[in-house]
């Protein structure tokens, strides 16, 4: 009992961060329909901007992950409105994703080689945020960082929910999203919500980056990991399912603290891709599909 | 019409006198071995276009592929002894079932699916390659038996062209069959392809087996030329450079890999110490051909053989 109390701490902690990721991810592929491989990138981008922030310019560390937040949502907006949209106007409708896929693979090859020419092959990182640590339940103990990076998570996760849920522009978001032709009939702005959706995917992508960085350090090739668990996620939990998204980034978690304890950290991708083999077997639309969502099915 | 169809077969023959008097004119040297290198990977970028430029489908994973038939060919012919002339079947049959497998289990799905489980496989391919030691030698590299025993490239450079040109003609008869048809059908509009009755799920698993074989067949002779292999061969770097490759040359015209592989690839080895700036150059291209220039080169060098074509003609 007490095993599987802690491996559930342990799994919610570890997968705050990719419920962040993913968020975005499919936040960015349900409204816009672009695969985005280069949000990894963005994640890095945050780490890199935390960095500066806490290193250089000496923010608190509060403001440390604000200020990445913004940088990486002004980098997924200027992305948007200097790529996407011309790609927008001359891709073929039935070649859009593959489109923007390997766009955003030319993003990602490009943001990750530059970081590595500017900064090198070298981790930037910090001892921490927060000094100290902290037993739960009196069974384990968690370092400040991933506490209080697990509560920056789940709060940036609230106040986007209540953005998309409760503002007009987070319903318009949501409305492009099912319907893009019938939103722009009733007067939304398409171009200015695209904008905004992959500048805020970006911005959460930043906040995972950024809150975590005394624990996983700035790096290169930092977002490979991150984007593949979010993949990962959105997989298990099937396509355009949003609410079960934290669910899915739990147990991606508890997968990963289980792969590493029992297999060792090289045989942590075979195991997630046989789990991912499974699932696509036993049930393709995810665990949590349903009827009414957007179905990994070709139509 | 009839010039077309004659231009159609001398062109490519033309082409090919000019490779194989390559080594006649330019020994066997640094020259040779980039010109090696380098059709490598326009042979690699063709197969992958196979997938890619006709039932759009991205095998982000075409390195592991290649990867896998370098790795059974050599540790099939380092292991038993046998001759590498023979394993040559065990890295196509061996690249093909893996990627029929996965065919058969993401090709239902949407196509981003199957380039993500494509990109899971490599990674995991990857890390089998580092941490199998006991089978792969890790990172300390796997040597393997060369193909043949001499110290010169002139040989291995004529048996890469007979390479390249076979499957070149295979993918091409395919391309121009009914298979090909249903091909592009798929690749332009699934849902007219399905409401045409075309079974579009086993097309592309058809297609898709065909290039991963393909990739086996490069990786034998990659495995059995450099005679040492690490895991970097299945690296997704790797899989970017073929891909970016494929769609700077031009997708669905299977010979503008080459071109552009032989035109980019010598070009980016200036950059070879320095190869964070390779790879952003690859990333700039592919960002412009995607935006701005969706034909690649293939459909630059079209258009200016046609307009020079009309031109003679209209003398």
């Amino acid at each position: 009992m007490e095993f599987l109390i802690n491996l559930l701490t342990i799994g919610v902690l570890r997968g705050s961060s990719y419920i962040l990721m993913a968020l975005g991810l499919g936040l960015i592929f349900g409204v816009m329909n672009i695969p985005n491989f280069a949000h990894g990138e963005l994640y890095m981008i945050g780490a890199y901007l935390a960095y500066i922030g806490y290193t250089t310019l000496s923010l608190p560390p509060v403001l440390t992950i604000i200020f990445a937040a913004a940088g990486t949502f002004v980098v997924g907006g200027i992305l948007e409105i200097v790529l996407f949209r011309p790609l927008r106007k001359r891709s073929l409708p039935g070649r859009w994703i593959m489109n923007c896929f390997l766009l955003t693979l030319g993003i990602s090859i490009i943001l990750q080689n530059t970081a590595q020419y500017i900064f090198g092959y070298r981790y930037l990182g910090i001892s921490s945020f927060w000094p100290g640590t902290t037993s739960i339940l009196g069974t384990i103990t968690v370092s400040n960082d991933r506490l209080i990076g697990f509560a920056i998570s789940a709060l940036a996760v609230l106040i986007f929910w209540y953005f998309l849920t409760k503002t007009k522009t987070g319903r318009a978001i949501q409305a492009v999203s099912e319907d893009e032709i019938g939103a722009e009939l009733v007067g939304v702005n398409l171009n200015f919500i695209f904008t905004l959706t992959f500048a805020l995917g970006a911005g959460l992508a930043g906040i995972a980056g950024s809150s975590l960085l005394a624990i996983n350090a700035a790096h290169p090739m930092m977002g490979l990991n991150p984007l593949f668990k979010s993949w990962f996620v959105i997989i298990l939990i099937g396509m355009g399912n949003v609410g079960p998204i934290f669910i899915g980034g739990v147990i991606v978690g508890i997968l990963e603290t289980l792969s590493y304890a029992y297999f060792g950290a090289g045989w942590q991708n075979a195991v997630s891709l046989a789990v991912i083999i499974i699932i696509l077997i036993v049930a393709p639309q995810g665990i949590f599909g349903k009827k009414g969502v957007q179905s990994i099915w070709e139509k | 019409m009839n010039i077309e169809n004659k231009s159609n077969i001398i062109l490519p023959l033309l082409v090919l006198a000019l490779f194989l008097l390559f080594p006649v004119f330019y020994g066997d040297g640094y020259l040779l071995r980039i010109m090696i290198t380098s059709l490598i990977i326009g042979i690699l970028g063709m197969g992958f276009d196979f997938t890619g430029g006709f039932i759009n489908i991205v095998n982000f994973g075409y390195a592991a592929f290649m990867g896998i038939g370098a790795y059974s060919s050599g540790i099939i012919a380092t292991r038993f002894g046998i001759s590498p002339w023979l394993t040559v079947f065990a890295a196509v049959a061996v690249s093909g079932l893996v990627g029929f497998l996965l065919g058969l289990l993401t090709l239902r799905l949407r196509g981003i699916f199957a380039a993500c489980m494509a990109w899971f496989l490599a990674l995991v391919a990857h890390s089998l390659a580092i941490n199998w030691v006991g089978l792969t030698r890790g990172s300390s590299g796997l040597i393997v038996p060369s193909l043949l025993r001499t110290p010169s490239n002139v040989p291995f450079y004529y048996i890469l062209i007979g390479l390249g040109f076979f499957i070149y003609v295979v993918l091409s008869l395919l391309i121009n069959s009914q298979y090909g048809t249903a091909f592009s059908v798929i690749g332009q509009d699934l849902e007219a392809s399905h409401a045409s009755g075309v079974n579009s799920t086993k097309y592309k698993i058809i297609n898709f087996t065909i290039s991963c074989a393909v990739a086996g067949l490069v990786g034998w002779f990659y495995a059995h030329y450099f005679r040492i292999l690490t895991p970097d061969v299945t690296h997704t770097r790797q899989t970017v450079e073929i891909l970016a490759i494929a769609y700077i040359g031009g997708r669905g015209s299977l010979w503008g890999s080459v071109i552009s592989a032989l035109i980019v690839f010598p070009l980016l080895e200036y950059l070879r110490p320095v190869p964070e700036l390779r790879l952003i150059v690859y990333g700039f291209m592919l960002i412009l051909v995607m935006v701005y220039y969706p034909g690649g080169m293939a459909s630059l060098l079209k258009f200016v053989y046609s307009s020079a074509k009309n031109k003679v003609l209209s003398q």
